[in-house]
């Protein structure tokens, strides 16, 4: 395996979160082997808001997974804050999952059965140190909409509440895949301020999928991905704001 | 393409495998009820038909006093007569080794030579009486097998007061004695009472009956009308006491055997109908689940040119299939129920060989039975497969609308969990779903009453019987009315610590149209022994004048308190009386009618009599006084209490237990299958849901919970209610079974429905632990993608 002499580059901040090296993930076995993640070697800091950007099948979502503790790698290594997440078991992920990290996904994938508020407030329930439901959704402009079910939602506003879900437990990170893949350029918009304004407000480390090229300009930072690696890196000078996109 | 389409099908149910198996087997259980039943009913009546032909058990019988044997062929002319056998009949007492008290029983006659034309015995051991050979007894198998007698065994009988050895030649089984059992008794009692057979001219010359008989058999030619045969009979023999001949429906062993039949067709029509709606509803629900899973695939099919009806037969033969395997399972598990079963019948009924036979068309019946609950159960499933339009189902569905639960509408929401929320939001969205797992679960602990309640009654009879009515520790009959003087005798027996004499006769009570012929019991008007219960479980005075009769005999003649009921005795000077029915009494075996000692007396007017008294023996000379009683004469039977006690529990407990064992695995199965299909369902509707809030950092536990918390409510809801079901069954079932022979209170005790309570819940939590487990696999990463 040949590794990219990619120059690392730290941050403006001053604090590694995820540090991953070598990180590979295999799926399959034999003839049906697919190598989602080829050896990524990468640092990500605190308070970055950073764009991921490649073909479709070029291992973002399956980093991401990993990152957020969802799926283990099959080799290399990767730690949070020092510690080793290839070795953590079922109740430390669990633990990572609900006390550090924010997920938004492409569906929203909210529990049908609970209200906006509610859904939010699963959340705060458990975590450890959680704004007050009300406020995350407030946040994202939804304080008129506490006591609506996801199906009485509009796509948009269910991303938000998802948002507000994934940040009412003031997590260190933030991952979103392909958060406005099912939505308009104006609903995406809306969007990708509230993720924006989460990064900037809480200083939440953002990761984002995108295959949006147009997205990067938002970003501290733009991984380019391709086959299981992060091929070239971007830095931008200064960030866009998101409503100055355009798609 | 339909080739593609059957692979579908099998990939489907490979993957609903676990669902598709516990419908099956809930499917199952219904049907193995109903093949076990039925097959029963097939086996006993079948069996009781051709032993009954092949044995000529007769028609019409009819005991009488001696009476020359010239008087068959007076009784042969009567028209519609048959043939007819005459023979004699009579009690007798025995010593058994190995049992402490006197065995009683009926001797019956052989002819000297050759085969009895009716009732002819069928010979399970040893051989036949040889032609001439005296000493000899053939005896019924029933006895023989409690008392563990092999032919060439020697059992000592008092025949008429003298005691006799007797060497068993063998052991038999009589069309007569099906049920044997001593008269009157619910339940058999083979270790104290049996049937005997020996040589006509031994048997005649010990009762003093050359020449003579005394119980006729006859059989009518086809044709004839029974109820002018038996008048026919009754008028000819009068004048030798016989005015009680009977036919089959009054035959106790034979109607022991119909009131089984009648049982067994109640349950094989009541229990299979539930379990099969329960199947029905089970199968509905899986279908539903995946016509809902494939909207997609059902528009790709049609909008290839699939038609409605292929769709809609695609998933019909999905159906089928779980009906195919429910059959498979509930004909193999009715087969093995009803072998079993057919062991149990063995132990009361004799026949030949009660071999298990095989009802087809129970089978038949059961195959309509089951497609029509699948078809009824996937019917709408199907309609709305077939109803989708192309367009209308290439769309996702559209996101399920929730709202606020009925219980959070009262206000108390806030108090409430959000998994709790998030389960009764669910429950009350899909109400159906709820209704028929709950219906499931209560029916599971229902049918589990049922056996333990039949338990607990019988339990209640034998206290109510034996510590209640009955405080003697012994009975004695006299085999002829003796006078009051005999008791004074009696009362010398070692170990005799009080002794109450009592004066039975036979009689035939007529009110209106209705009569029913039983033996009176005269007691005295206060006694200790034999006590006269009203149904406030309060001792009834004997009244100087009139009669007390078991509500149930009440219930028979139509007859209430203050109504003259015709008594006519059917021995001796034979008088016809009327005498008021002056009270009722609570009993549950048989019916009876009790009278004062004197009033009887006084009735029969042969002067201060008694046929028999009881006893209570010192506990420490117990044996003392069997062994006295052994050597007495003139005693036609004992009846020890302490041994009637412990025989009837073997029998009955043998029997109730395997009744409940049988509802026991019926139970788990259904409440098994069941929660598995409820939750495997609730698991794969909500799969996405229960993944995402793993993936915000829930603990399986913690979603486990959620899943739980729906099947917690449902069984709290399920549970009260199946003790209410089950104390419905177990009220219709012992109203159907109420009959004159066998009734049983219903007893429902806290332990019981505790056990049916625990026995579900057991159940249901296993089941939920397994489908649990699946939550171990949940793909997190496959949830989060676009949905299905
Ligand atoms: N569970 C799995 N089993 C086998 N292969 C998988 C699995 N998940 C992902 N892959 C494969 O791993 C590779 C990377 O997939 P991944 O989902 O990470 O791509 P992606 O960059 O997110 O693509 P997209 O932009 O289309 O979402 C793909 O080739 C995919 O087929
Ligand atoms: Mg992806």
């Amino acid at each position: 395996m040949t590794r990219d002499a990619l120059e690392i580059r730290l941050p403006r901040s001053t604090q590694t979160l995820f540090r991953a090296r070598g990180l590979t993930k295999v799926y399959g076995m034999g003839e049906t082997e697919v190598r989602a993640l080829a050896g990524v070697d990468l640092d990500l800091a605190e308070g970055e808001l950073v764009v991921l950007l490649g073909p479709s099948g070029s291992g973002k979502t399956t980093l991401l997974n990993n990152l957020g503790g969802l799926d283990v790698p099959t080799s290399g290594e990767l730690s949070y804050r020092g510690m080793d997440l290839t070795s953590a078991d079922e109740a430390q992920l669990t633990r990572y999952r609900r006390d550090s990290v924010g997920f938004i996904f492409q569906f929203y994938n909210l529990i049908p059965s609970l209200t906006a508020l509610e859904n939010v407030a699963l959340i705060t329930e458990i975590a450890r140190d959680p704004m007050p439901a009300e406020q995350a959704l407030e946040m994202m402009h939804l304080g008129g909409r506490l006591d609506h079910f996801p199906a009485q939602l509009s796509g948009g506003e269910q991303q938000r509440v998802a948002i507000a879900r994934a940040i009412a437990k003031r997590p260190e990170v933030l991952l979103c895949d392909e958060p406005t893949g099912a939505l308009d350029i104006r609903t995406g918009i809306v969007v990708l301020e509230a993720i924006e304004r989460a990064n900037r407000e809480l200083g939440t480390l953002t990761v984002l999928i995108t295959h949006n090229a147009a997205m990067a300009d938002m970003a501290d930072r733009v991984l380019y991905f391709s086959d299981g690696r992060v091929h070239r890196e971007h830095r931008n000078a200064s960030r866009a704001p998101a409503n100055s996109l355009n798609w | 393409m339909i080739s593609l389409l059957n692979r579908k099908l099998w990939r489907d149910l490979r993957r609903m495998k676990g669902q598709a198996i516990a419908v099956s087997l809930v499917m199952a259980c219904g049907l193995a009820m109903m093949i076990m039943a039925r097959s029963l009913i097939h086996s006993l009546k079948s069996t009781q038909l051709e032993y009954y032909e092949s044995n000529r058990f007769a028609d019409i019988f009819v005991q009488v006093r001696r009476t020359p044997n010239s008087m068959t062929t007076r009784v042969a002319q009567i028209p519609g007569v048959a043939v007819v056998q005459a023979s004699v009949s009579v009690q007798i007492t025995l010593d058994v080794p190995g049992l402490d008290e006197p065995a009683s029983g009926l001797m019956r006659s052989l002819p000297d030579q050759g085969m009895p034309e009716l009732n002819r015995l069928f010979l399970r051991e040893g051989r036949w009486l040889g032609p001439g050979a005296r000493g000899e007894v053939l005896v019924g198998e029933a006895f023989a097998n409690a008392n563990r007698l092999k032919p060439g065994d020697s059992i000592a009988i008092l025949l008429n007061g003298r005691r006799l050895n007797f060497r068993i030649a063998g052991i038999v089984l009589s069309p007569e004695f099906v049920f044997e059992s001593r008269p009157g008794s619910a339940l058999p009692d083979n270790r104290s009472y049996g049937i005997f057979w020996m040589p006509y001219s031994e048997l005649a010359a010990a009762f003093d009956m050359d020449g003579a008989f005394n119980f006729l058999a006859l059989t009518i030619s086809p044709g004839a009308v029974e109820r002018s045969v038996t008048a026919a009979l009754d008028r000819l023999l009068a004048p030798h006491g016989g005015r009680s001949s009977f036919g089959r429906s009054d035959h106790p062993s034979h109607v022991r055997v119909t009131d089984e039949i009648r049982v067994l067709q109640i349950l094989s029509i009541g229990f299979p109908l539930v379990f099969l709606s329960v199947a029905a509803f089970m199968t509905n629900a899986v279908l539903s689940r995946l016509v809902a899973l494939q909207r997609e695939q059902i528009a790709i099919l049609k909008a290839f040119g699939f038609s409605n009806s292929e769709i809609a037969s695609h998933y019909m033969k999905f159906a089928l299939v779980i009906v195919v395997g429910g059959t498979l399972f509930g004909g193999v598990g009715g087969v093995f129920l009803g072998r079993q079963l057919v062991g149990m019948y063995h132990m009361f009924f004799r026949f030949p060989e009660l071999a298990f036979r095989f009802d087809y068309s129970a089978l038949v019946l059961a195959i309509f039975v089951s497609t029509g609950a699948a078809i009824l159960g996937v019917f709408s499933a199907i309609r709305r497969a077939a109803n989708l339009p192309p367009a209308e189902a290439m769309r996702p569905e559209p996101p399920a609308n929730y709202r606020p639960a009925f219980v959070e509408r009262t206000g108390i929401g806030h108090l409430l969990s959000h998994s709790f929320r998030i389960a009764i939001r669910n429950l009350e969205r899909k109400p159906m779903q709820a209704f028929f797992t709950v219906s499931g679960l209560a029916l599971a602990t229902g049918i589990l009453i049922v056996p333990n309640c039949f338990r607990d009654g019988v339990e209640h009879v034998l206290g109510f019987q034996w510590d209640v009515v009955q405080r003697q520790d012994m009975s004695i009959g006299l085999i002829e009315p003796d006078s009051l003087k005999a008791s004074y005798a009696l009362r010398q027996l070692p170990g005799a610590i009080s002794v109450e004499p009592f004066r039975n006769t036979m009689v035939r009570i007529h009110f209106g149209h209705t009569h029913r012929q039983l033996g009176i019991q005269g007691l005295p008007a206060n006694g200790r022994h034999s006590r006269v219960i009203d149904s406030n479980s309060h001792q009834v005075s004997l009244p100087a004048e009139g009669l007390i009769v078991s509500s149930k005999l009440a219930d028979v003649l139509g007859a209430r308190v203050g109504d003259a009921l015709v008594v006519e005795v059917l021995e001796g000077k034979r008088p016809i009386r009327t005498i008021p029915l002056v009270g009722l009494s609570e009993d549950f075996a048989g019916i009876a009618a009790y009278m004062d000692m004197q009033a009887v007396n006084r009735l029969l007017g042969e002067g201060d009599v008694i046929s028999g008294a009881s006893f209570s023996v010192n506990n420490a000379r117990r044996s003392e006084f069997l062994t006295a009683l052994k050597t007495l004469p003139r005693i036609g039977w004992v009846v020890v209490k302490e041994s009637l006690r412990a025989n009837f529990k073997q029998t009955t407990a043998a029997s109730i237990n395997l009744l409940q064992t049988l509802y026991l695995i019926l139970a788990t199965i259904v409440a098994f299958g069941v929660v598995y299909n409820n939750a495997r369902i609730s698991l794969a509707e909500r799969a996405r849901e229960l993944a995402t809030l793993r993936v915000i950092g829930f603990s399986r536990r913690e979603v486990g919970a959620v899943l739980v918390t729906e099947l917690v409510i449902l069984s709290l809801i399920a549970v009260p209610l199946g003790m209410l079901i089950g104390t419905g069954f177990a009220t219709f079932i012992l109203q159907a079974v109420n009959t004159e022979t066998v009734r049983l209170p219903l007893v429902l005790t806290a332990s019981n429905y505790a056990f049916a309570a625990l026995t579900v819940t057991i159940a249901s939590t296993l089941s939920a632990l397994v489908v649990l487990r699946l939550l171990n696999h949940l793909n997190l990463v496959g949830a989060l993608k676009a949905p299905e």
